[in-house]
Formats: C-alpha cells, sequence, structure tokens
C-alpha cells in the first residue's frame, strides 16, 4: 500500500496552525526579556527559566497561591461530582426514581447558560458567606457538571445487564452492596470519562470564578487574565504562567484520552 | 429538587427591584422586564451573539468535518496528530484567551510582527477588522471539538457501505456527496445544535480579548448580564436578561433531548 505522507502533511499543517498560540506562549516563555522586549523574532534563550521561577513565586506574584485553588477545585468538584451523581442516576435507572422526566430536566440544564446560574450562586453564596472559598466554587463547579455526570451514569448503568445485580440481590446483598462491589467496577470506562470531563471543565471555569471569588479563592484562569491587565510588560512570566496553567489539563486529559473521546461524543454539551 | 432552587432563585431576581446600591429589594411585577426591552445594549447584544454564533459555527462544522474526512484514513503519524488536534479542547478558553493576547499584541506579538514583515497593514482589534478576528480565533479553538464529534461519526459507519458503494462502482467524491453526507445528516445537524448553543454563551474569550469593546460592538450577551449585574449592579435588569436568554435557546431543548434519547440505547 501507498504510504499517504500527502496526508500527513496537510494534518500537520492544521495541526500546527491550531496550536499556534500554545507555541507563541511558549516560545515567549523561554525567551529572555531583553529579547522579547526588542521584537517577536529575537530569539534568546533563557537558560535560566526566570520567567518559570517568577510564575512561581519568586517574583511575588499569587501564582502559586492560583494554581493549588485550581487543583484543589478540580478534584474536590470530581470528588462531589462522581458522589452525589453515582447513587442518583443509580435510583434513576433502576430504582425508576424520578423516571426519564428528571433525565430529560437534567438535559434541560445542561442546555441552559451558565451565566442565568451567575447571578442566583452569587446571591446564594453571598448569604451564606461563601464568597471567596474554594467550596463555593466547588459547589457551583459540580451543580454545573452534575447535568452531565447524570446523563453519562444513567446511559452506563442502562447497559449493564440486569441479570448480575440480580444475582447478587438473591445471595442477600443490599444495594448499597451491590452498587460498591459489582456496579462500580463496572462502570470504570463512564467514571473516567466523567471524571476526566468534569476536571477539564472545572478547571476552564471563568465564568464562575470571576463572579464568586476575588483574591484568595482565585483559580488560575482569573488569575492568568488579570496578569495581562495587571503587569502589562511582563510578557515572559505571563506566557510562563499560562503554560504552566495549561499543564496539568493537558496532561491529565491526554492520559485519558480515550475517555474524553467517548464522554465528548456521547451527546455532553460544554457547560 | 436541589437543582431546581436556582433557577427558581434565578426568576425570582428577575421579578425583584434589586440594585446593588440600594438597601431595599423589593418585587418588581414586569418592571424589569419593561426596561430591558428599552435597552438598546440589550438588542445590539443579542444580535452580535446570534451573528457571531452563526457564523462561528458554520465554519467550525464545514473545517472539522472536512478535517475528520482527512483523518478517515490510515497515514503515518496518525495518532500523535490525531492527539494533537485534541489539544484545544483541553485548554481552557479564557487561557487560550490571554494566548491570543501574547501573540496577537502589537508589540511582542508574533503574528502582527509576520504581518509587518509581510507588509500587511491590518490591526486586529480596530473596529472593522474586529468580528472577522474574533470569529478567526473562535474557529481555531473550537474546530477540535466539531473535528472530534464529527470523526467519531464517520467511525460509526459500518464498512460495508463503503464496500457496497465500491461494487456499484462510486467514485471518492460519489461517495462523499451521496452516501456519507446523508448519512451522517443528523450526526452534522447534531453537532451544529450543540456548538451553536455552545457559542451563544460565549463569555471568557471575548470578555478577555476585547472586554466587549471597542465601545460595545462585541458584546456578547453574556457580557452584557455580567457587566449589568456585576458592574453597573442591577441584579433584577440582568436577571431579566438571562431569563430572556433561556428562552431565546428553549426552542432547541426538545431536539436535544429527542437526540439524546435516541443514544441512550445504542450507546454511540
Amino acid at each position: 500500500m501507498r504510504r499517504n505522507y500527502g496526508v500527513t502533511l496537510i494534518a500537520s499543517i492544521w495541526v500546527f496552525i491550531f496550536l499556534i498560540p500554545l507555541l507563541g506562549a511558549l516560545y515567549t516563555s523561554l525567551r529572555t526579556d531583553n529579547a522579547i522586549l526588542s521584537g517577536p523574532f529575537v530569539w534568546e534563550f533563557d537558560s535560566t527559566f526566570s520567567h518559570y521561577k517568577n510564575a512561581m513565586g519568586a517574583a511575588g506574584y499569587d501564582f502559586a497561591n492560583f494554581f493549588k485553588n485550581s487543583i484543589i477545585i478540580s478534584i474536590g468538584t470530581v470528588a462531589l461530582t462522581i458522589f452525589i451523581s453515582f447513587p442518583a442516576s443509580y435510583a434513576i435507572v433502576r430504582l425508576g426514581f424520578g423516571g426519564p422526566w428528571l433525565l430529560r430536566l437534567a438535559l434541560a440544564l445542561r442546555i441552559t447558560p451558565a451565566i442565568f446560574f451567575v447571578i442566583p450562586f452569587y446571591k446564594l453564596f453571598t448569604a451564606y458567606n461563601l464568597i471567596d472559598s474554594p467550596l463555593a466554587l466547588i459547589l457551583a463547579n459540580s451543580f454545573i457538571n452534575m447535568t452531565l455526570a447524570l446523563l453519562v451514569f444513567s446511559g452506563a448503568i442502562n447497559e449493564l445487564p440486569l441479570e448480575i445485580e440480580e444475582a447478587a440481590a438473591v445471595d442477600g446483598a443490599s444495594i448499597w452492596k451491590t452498587l460498591k462491589t459489582i456496579v462500580l467496577p463496572l462502570l470504570g470506562p463512564g467514571m473516567a470519562a466523567v471524571g476526566v470531563l468534569t476536571f477539564l471543565f472545572s478547571w476552564s471555569d471563568y465564568l464562575f470564578a470571576v463572579v464568586l471569588t476575588s483574591s484568595e479563592a482565585t483559580p488560575v484562569t482569573v488569575g492568568a487574565a488579570n496578569f495581562v491587565t495587571s503587569y502589562g510588560v511582563r510578557w515572559g512570566d505571563i506566557s510562563a504562567a499560562v503554560c504552566l496553567s495549561v499543564l496539568p489539563p493537558l496532561v491529565f486529559a491526554t492520559a485519558a484520552q480515550k475517555y474524553l473521546v467517548k464522554g465528548l461524543s456521547s451527546g455532553a454539551v460544554k457547560g | 429538587m436541589l437543582l431546581i432552587w436556582p433557577v427558581y432563585l434565578g426568576i425570582k431576581t428577575s421579578f425583584t427591584h434589586d440594585v446593588l446600591s440600594e438597601f431595599a429589594t423589593y418585587g418588581a411585577g414586569l418592571e424589569n422586564y419593561k426596561n430591558l426591552i428599552k435597552q438598546p445594549n440589550f438588542w445590539l447584544s443579542l444580535r452580535f451573539t446570534m451573528i457571531y454564533a452563526i457564523v462561528a459555527t458554520i465554519l467550525e462544522v464545514i473545517l472539522g468535518f472536512a478535517l475528520a474526512l482527512l483523518f478517515d484514513r490510515i497515514f503515518p503519524g496518525k495518532r500523535v496528530l490525531f492527539s494533537l488536534m485534541l489539544v484545544p479542547i483541553m485548554i481552557a478558553p479564557s487561557l487560550m484567551a490571554v494566548m491570543y493576547r501574547l501573540i496577537l499584541n502589537e508589540n511582542i506579538g508574533v503574528i502582527p510582527g509576520v504581518l509587518q514583515r509581510l507588509g500587511i497593514e491590518f490591526s486586529i482589534f480596530e473596529q472593522h477588522n474586529v468580528f472577522g478576528s474574533l470569529i478567526a480565533l473562535d474557529v481555531l479553538e473550537f474546530t477540535a471539538f466539531t473535528f472530534l464529534l464529527s470523526y467519531s461519526a464517520l467511525q460509526n459507519m459500518p464498512s460495508e457501505i463503503y464496500e457496497a458503494a465500491a461494487i456499484d462502482g462510486a467514485n471518492a467524491r460519489q461517495v462523499l456527496t451521496r452516501v456519507v453526507l446523508p448519512m451522517l445528516r443528523p450526526a452534522l445537524a447534531i453537532i451544529f445544535l450543540l456548538r451553536i448553543l455552545d457559542s451563544i454563551r460565549t463569555f471568557d474569550s471575548v470578555f478577555i480579548l476585547t472586554g466587549g469593546g471597542p465601545g460595545t460592538t462585541t458584546q456578547t450577551v453574556g457580557i452584557y448580564i455580567y457587566k449589568t449585574a456585576f458592574i453597573f449592579g442591577d441584579f433584577g435588569l440582568a436577571a431579566s436578561a438571562s431569563v430572556v436568554l433561556v428562552l431565546l435557546l428553549a426552542p432547541f431543548m426538545p431536539s436535544i433531548i429527542k437526540q439524546f434519547n435516541l443514544n441512550q440505547g445504542g450507546g454511540k
């Protein structure tokens, strides 16, 4: 068979075009301040990686803190979302709770723009004094991702053969025990899909973060965007900060690419 | 249930006189909606959002599908290139916008640098150019999504169909226009729908890139609602704007729901 190098070439060109922003940021972050300021094509390698050191705290930015917040918020959201939506979907599918209407409602909520929820959440969290705490963002992001998780889980549970659970029930296992020892392990792929998507979406959240945080709980998305305005001329540091910020979801989602593809192509709607 | 509470609160706020600078909030009936209708900025932002979403989505679906066709064959380096194609999906839109600002910056950016070397006078965020620029950036960012969905739709096509078409003597172009496209029409319609619903709520990228400016020329509905609530402090008005937005999207919901119910059995 003829080797299709032509296709490889065309595909590579498109990939390059799509990656220009990332490559541009990487390029800027690795040059010295001198080179950056003397023009876009002056190359002088910054062998000390000073921009990365600055971004991680050497220059006194809060960026390390933003980074920590993003990690807490994303992991917290994944845990809370799975913890609530998994038993809930089981109840919907197997115990007939709420039936298809609940799922349709979840879908309708999923389509509702996040901006609609911003005002209610702001009022709710102000009332409970949760503004600028990671918990507020965990709750808001879990709420938004919950509907997606419900849909993916109910789909996956629907596909499980009922006989396995019946056999467990005959052997005297309680519903919780069946869930834990039999259903859960079989739902690994669905779980991974929910996990990686929820992680991605909560790491990417900007809208809730910009409204619900002011300084203490700010994640990297808002932090990096504020960087541009508040430290206007420190392009190298900003680039380094952005490159670091995209790294965790990139690594995580690439590792779990199979589940990402599955989750996104099974009717997932972004938040 | 837990999920309903914020919806209720949002709708309630839209019927309340709730301004940050005044302590008292009270029921206002339809006052906010009447005010909203009189806001030219709201209508402008609605119009901008719709045009932006439609143009961007059409381009993204076409390009995504074309790239999916390109990838729907065997070639060296496919696995790596496929993974790299998905990278934009994994980058937060707000961080992407920050990177855009870096590469588009007039003094240090690579893109203006290249344009200058080529002798092209083009100011990316100038009034006349800003719409096209934002569309181009949106296409660069979200084609990965339409690409991925088109690609998995293509993968789900049974291979017998290609064989049957080949036996009947169809050439590549006939296979595409007479077999693949008609069969994928429902899938493409769904991809279009998902993507357009997403672009209607565009907030992060445009907000960071232009802040809705110059003036209010690139103000999406999301930015309008955000500014009304958190800069001008009128929560009631902003909430009523978001209710109107949801009502505008509501007609799309049944077709999405139908699609999902179809999928549920098949496990696409």
